[in-house]
């Protein structure tokens, strides 16, 4: 009986709060808009702000008045008010200090406007494209499947008929197919074992979401459409949901510790890929940002980070760097032309180090150093059909000014292998080196500067144009002295040697 | 209520100790161990002094420690004590000991002094006597000084939005991937402080221009010089005001 009332009365909130979005002052939202979207979104909403030529995926288009992210169902074109309130608002899901909505430039705005200054927004970005009040209510959660062994199994299964010629065999986003959204602009099916990166978030609710209505505007469908090829009933959905939320790496996701520490082996490093050894060795995750500091700049970059692992023994050191490329980029490969954009570069992996490992604080620049203080650069390059993978070693003072070097002769050796959306590749080098003014020697316990840099060739990158990180750590990482265990034993004797004083001498 | 001498002191070290760890848990800013050890160290013998100062604080210091020894009926209670006191010592001693390998701590100048002149542009520009040449239209002419600054928000929108910020917050989207993080212009710590020449030497040497004390050689900030005019750096000086409602300081104050 009361729960017969209940329904009655939660209608009627989600009525009135609707109703209360309904009264969003459009005229209100335009002044907000003008001093504050319009840089991205353009004057009149048509996605064309100054910032645009900078930004993929593009600003929305708000004339074209179609939403990602919306849980109105796929046949139903018009959001609810509240998903366009929620996405402006922001704060679902953030990659470190950034709280909007992940691989894109639209931020949370929930920070510095006002509740009421949100929904005007909401009002008069409708307004842009004349749309009304939705027909249909949001989807219904309540066959919600909570997540459990059998059910990820299940939706393993259907996520290998239905989503991988997407988002790849592992969920990576490395499908076989180019796509396009409504607008023509290049779309990279989501990374989903990176859900740090995902628009809204993981939570199975979500991914639901996005299954059942798709991603409006996208070639991401909807698989509730009975009428379409790929209809999974509610029941698969769940499943398949619960599947995705379970693939996450947390690994990939870079952390507050950037220091890469390099552990100590006895006998030999790992010198292939797979050596289930790696697993002994202790990643560290960064961020990549795209070269956006010098000539020529690049602001449409695909790879997101980079997972580096290092052993040293008494004679060599190996890094196993590890990031995620959804396209292999061979040149002269039928596949991979048919995914460039443009045509088709190797795809490459570096590493920088200062030549000196500096005592003070005082580095070269980190980008490929400066005129008094040269740096290293250990760059792989994919080969292509007719040609093998290849090592580099460079020295640089600065960008215009590079030495190539003969790898081989420093001792310095690589490989790589992709695998469904991964690139893996391992660099070796002896610690010391015959060249010792050219090379840095690495030693132990010592803080030694390390930046990354990666180019996606499918992505039109080479030369300058790659994306890239400043200066981080690396640090062979000592063995443990003995005395760490031992002090404190002797200092627990001690101490119970002086209890043992007080009490004898309080019996005097 | 008289608060036990013995539980005062223990409140006292536990306090001093939080307020160091403060800025580590709230403002991610965390002093180094190493100098809390030695900061606690300090705050020990001052609390000991100042508690010892009187004869009855001693008393009221050692007295619950002397009963319990000697008190035989206590005897559980002290030997528990007895075994739990070395453990502790042992355990804060290996967590000294124990090497944690956390990044350097690296002190930088966030707003080291400017030179008194500087080469951008093709021209030598006095630092010290330098104003932005469009400042007096704000009075004189509102209405060109209001498209000027659009013009300089478009100058922001196409070159320091993805750093700075699209809300001048210093969170832009690829502001994660640097440290020093880029400036953030709404906090009072940054323009808000700084003369307009002072931004003009900054935007156009960008991170390489800085002085050694501002470690140029870490700070992301582009040399804008190379892509933007001496138009455009004015014009986006008085948009960043603008925006953010602050004034630049001036040689007056
Ligand atoms: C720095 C550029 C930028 C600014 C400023 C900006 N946006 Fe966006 N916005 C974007 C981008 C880029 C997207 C598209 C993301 C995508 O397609 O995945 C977007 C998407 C949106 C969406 C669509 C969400 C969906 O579900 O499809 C809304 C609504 C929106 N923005 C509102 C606003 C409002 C309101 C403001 C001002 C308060 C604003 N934006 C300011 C860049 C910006
Ligand atoms: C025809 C290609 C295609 C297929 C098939 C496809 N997707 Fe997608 N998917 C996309 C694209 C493209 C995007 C990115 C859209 C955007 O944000 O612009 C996407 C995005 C997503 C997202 C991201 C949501 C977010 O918050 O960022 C999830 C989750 C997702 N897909 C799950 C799935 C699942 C599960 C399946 C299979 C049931 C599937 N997709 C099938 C193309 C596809
Ligand atoms: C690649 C990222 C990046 C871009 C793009 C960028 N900046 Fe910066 N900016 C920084 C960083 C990093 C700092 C340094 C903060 C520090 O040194 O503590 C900085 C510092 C500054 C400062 C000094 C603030 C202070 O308090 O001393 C000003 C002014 C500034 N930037 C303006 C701009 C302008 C104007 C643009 C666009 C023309 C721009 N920046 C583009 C990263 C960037």
């Amino acid at each position: 009986m009361k729960k017969k009332l209940l329904l009655p009365v939660v209608l009627s909130l989600i009525i009135s709060a609707q109703a209360i979005a309904a009264q969003g002052n459009k005229e209100n939202g335009k002044i907000i808009y003008d001093k504050k979207c319009w840089w991205c979104h353009g004057e009149k909403g048509a996605g064309d702000g100054p910032a645009a030529k900078f930004l993929n995926p593009p600003p929305r288009d708000f004339t074209a008045g179609w939403y990602k992210f919306k849980t109105t169902p796929f046949d139903e074109i018009t959001p609810a008010d509240e998903d366009i309130f929620r996405m402006i608002s922001g704060g679902m899901n953030h990659i470190s200090l950034w709280k909007g909505m992940s691989g894109t430039s639209m931020p949370n705005w929930d920070d510095v406007l006002k509740e009421q200054d949100r929904w005007d927004l909401v009002a008069y970005i409708k307004s842009l494209s004349g749309l009304e009040q939705p027909q249909k209510p949001p989807i219904s959660y309540s066959g919600q499947i909570k997540s459990s062994k059998e059910s990820i199994e299940k939706g393993r299964e259907i996520f290998k008929k239905m989503c991988v010629e997407c988002h790849g065999e592992e969920g990576k986003g490395d499908g076989t197919k180019k796509l396009k959204d409504d607008l023509g602009f290049r779309t990279w099916p989501r990374n989903l074992t990176k859900p740090w990166t995902f628009k809204v978030n993981n939570d199975p609710k979500e991914i639901y979401t996005r299954i059942s209505n798709g991603i409006p505007g996208t070639q991401m469908p909807s698989f509730a459409d009975p009428s379409s090829k790929k209809t999974l009933s509610e029941e698969e959905r769940w499943h398949v949901a619960n599947y995705v939320a379970s693939i996450a790496d947390d690994i990939k996701r870079p952390k507050d510790d950037t220091v890469l520490k390099v552990i100590r082996l006895e006998g030999d490093l790992p010198s292939k890929i797979d050596d289930p050894k790696w697993a002994e060795a202790q990643p560290t995750s960064f961020y990549f940002i795209p070269q956006i500091i010098a000539k020529e700049r690049f602001f449409t970059p695909t790879m997101d980070s980079i997972t580096a692992r290092a052993f040293y023994n008494d004679k060599e050191i190996a890094i196993l760097l590890e990031w995620d490329d959804r396209t292999k980029s061979i040149p002269g490969d039928e596949k991979a032309k048919e995914l460039a954009e443009g045509d088709v570069l190797e795809d490459s992996v570096a590493v920088q180090f200062p030549v000196i490992i500096p005592e003070e604080m005082e580095k070269p620049y980190f980008g490929m150093g400066d005129s008094a203080k040269p740096v290293n650069i250990w760059q792989w390059k994919s080969g292509t059909t007719s040609a093998p993978e290849t090592m580099k070693l460079m020295n640089a003072n600065g960008f215009q000014k590079i030495e190539q070097r003969d790898a081989a002769k420093a001792g310095l050796k690589a490989i790589g292998v992709y695998n469904n959306g991964t690139w893996r590749v391992v660099m070796k080098r002896p610690l010391a080196t015959e060249e010792k003014d050219k090379d840095v020697q690495f030693a132990e316990g010592k803080y030694t500067p390390i930046a990354f840099a990666a180019w996606d060739g499918s992505n039109g990158e080479s030369g300058s144009k790659h994306v890239m990180t400043t200066w981080y750590w690396l640090l062979l990482k000592p063995a443990t002295p003995k005395s760490t265990y031992i002090i404190p034993i002797i200092v627990a004797l001690l101490v119970f040697g002086g209890e043992l004083l007080l009490v004898r001498k309080s019996k005097k | 209520m008289k608060i036990p001498r013995l539980l005062l002191f223990v409140i006292l070290v536990a306090l001093s100790y939080f307020i160091f760890k403060a800025p580590g848990i709230f403002l991610k800013q965390p002093i180094p161990s190493s100098l809390i050890v030695m900061y606690m160290f300090f705050a020990v013998v001052t609390i000991l002094l100042w508690m010892t100062s009187t004869e009855e604080g001693m008393q009221g210091l050692i007295g619950p420690i002397k009963r319990m020894i000697e008190d035989p009926g206590k005897k559980t209670l002290r030997n528990i004590i007895f075994v739990i006191v070395p453990i502790v010592a042992a355990g804060i001693t290996y967590m000294q000991l124990r090497p944690t390998y956390e990044a350097p701590v690296e002190l930088r100048s966030i707003h080291p002094a400017p030179p008194s002149t500087i080469k951008v542009f093709g021209k030598t520009f006095n630092l010290m006597t330098l104003e932005n040449p469009y400042r007096k239209l704000e009075k004189e002419d509102p209405q060109k000084f209001a498209q000027l600054v659009k013009e300089g928000g478009e100058v922001y929108f196409k070159n320091c939005f993805y750093c700075h910020g699209d809300k001048l917050d210093g969170r832009g989207h690829y502001a994660h991937g640097f440290n020093p993080l880029p400036a953030n212009f709404t906090d009072i710590g940054t323009i808000a402080q700084l003369q307009e020449s002072f931004l003009f030497w900054r935007i156009s040497t960008g991170g390489p221009g800085l002085p050694k004390e501002g470690a140029p050689w870490i700070s992301a900030m582009p040399v804008w010089e190379n892509f933007i005019t001496e138009d455009e750096v004015w014009k986006v000086i008085l948009f960043l005001y603008n925006y953010t409602g602050y004034v630049p300081r001036s040689w007056a104050k």
